[in-house]
């Protein structure tokens, strides 16, 4: 009994680590918006707004990225 | 005409390869049912200790590096096909070696951009790392480098099925009263195993010092330890100060930030790869490896930009960075 319900916390725990993949999710989402309507606007940036952008977008996965390690180590490490 | 000819011909061929293999997967898949396998996060050991050492411990061959090793074959052989592509001198084809031109291309006008007139120093490390980074995910999507290996006794595992004995068996679903079995495989894919995307981060955060140390001299660590202003205007002197602390802290984030997001998001795509092996009807998987292609590329040339772009920030002192009128690039109209 006991160890089930030791199973349980730890699925519940590690969907609960997921919810910091939201703040990552906005990032994403507003750097690509920003992103965007430069190209939009100014076609020719389109090469240097891409990289740019990658490399907000990684940076915003990053914290997303991290909650998934968390979730992880819960799951097959702990 | 007889080209054209003979290329349908092999299209068709390849084509009814592509049936036969599909539907070998469905026979296959029914005889025997697919099964999750253990997923483990750190990587198993292959071999005994090959030799220790005294503060460290023992070293032992593990799966991951057997990864390592193939990836580096590859990347030997990709280097030797360029380099029989330049010393014929001919036009690169459509052989591996051109290919690998190409991508070099495309990443050397990169670095042109963001590093302008040290383009020839960063952009050894920018393509040796996405190359490295590039063959090490994409090891993890061939076929049988996490599902061919040993089976071991233990608690956790599955039942065996023996196909021919002593040779060849595979775990299936369960049952009461069977010996349990794991499978601990030969080949990992490198990124999944944090111990080569920290050594990998380690690598870059120190090259990025070690280059900013070389070409800017001492005044590089101005960027740390920020005193010049201390005294001659105590407030704002100050508030510098603590800037430069903040900016040492987030050279060790870099090593942090660097490592797991190249392991969060391979090994995220090992366990999906696994778990829809299971999950999904026969042929649904293709999607998620095709997905997982993508994702490879993207982290590779993230890792790789993101260090080139933290050397050429590191190797531009501050006093360029005030003219820099004639150093933005000037975007290309073309057409």
């Amino acid at each position: 009994m006991t160890g089930d319900i030791v199973e349980a916390a730890r699925l519940i725990g590690a969907g609960i680590a997921m919810i910091g993949a939201l703040g990552g999710g906005i990032g994403i989402g507003l750097s690509i918006q920003g992103a965007m309507q430069g190209m939009a606007r100014n076609p020719d940036a389109y090469s240097n707004l891409f990289v740019n952008m990658l490399l907000g977008v990684a940076f915003s996965e990053a914290i997303a990225i991290y909650c998934l390690v968390i979730a992880f180590v819960i799951l097959f490490v702990v | 005409m007889k080209k054209i000819e003979k290329h349908q011909q092999r299209h068709g061929f390849f084509r009814w390869i592509a049936l036969a293999l599909l539907i070998l997967t469905g026979l296959a898949a029914s005889f025997i049912p697919p099964v999750q396998p253990d997923i483990e996060a750190a990587s198993a050991e292959v071999a005994g200790p090959l030799f220790s050492l005294p503060v460290i411990g023992d070293f032992y061959l593990t799966n991951s590096l057997i990864g390592l090793v193939l990836v580096d074959l590859v990347i030997i052989g990709l280097a030797l096909a360029v380099r029989k592509i330049l010393k014929s001198g001919s036009i690169p084809g459509k052989s591996i070696g051109g290919v690998v031109i190409a991508i070099l291309e495309v990443l050397f006008e990169l670095t042109e951009k963001t590093a302008g007139k040290w383009t020839k120093k960063v952009f050894p490390w920018f393509a040796t790392i996405t190359l490295t980074v590039l063959v090490a995910n994409w090891l993890d999507l061939i076929p049988g480098v996490e599902s061919v290996g040993l089976l071991v006794p233990s608690a956790t595992g599955s039942a065996i099925k023996t196909l021919i004995p002593g040779v060849l068996s595979t775990i299936t679903r369960q049952t009461e009263g069977t010996k349990l079995y794991s499978l601990i495989s030969f080949v990992r894919a490198p990124s999944t195993d944090l111990n080569f995307t920290i050594a990998l981060s380690l690598i870059a955060v120190i090259g990025i010092q070690a280059m900013g140390l070389r070409y800017r001299g001492l005044s590089y660590l101005r960027r740390f330890f920020n005193v010049s202003t201390l005294f001659s205007k105590p407030g704002l002197g100050v508030m510098d100060f603590l800037v430069s602390i903040l900016e040492l802290i987030s050279e060790f984030a870099k090593i942090v930030s660097f490592a797991f997001r190249l392991f969060g998001n391979v090994f995220a795509g090992m366990v999906l790869i696994a778990l829809s092996g299971t999950l999904l009807p026969v042929f649904g998987q293709s999607g998620v490896l095709l997905f997982e292609l993508f994702m490879g590329l993207i982290q590779a040339l993230v890792f790789g930009l993101l260090t080139m772009v933290f050397m050429s920030q590191a190797m531009h002192s501050e006093e360029q960075e005030e003219t820099p009128k004639d150093e933005l690039p000037i975007p290309v109209v073309e057409g």
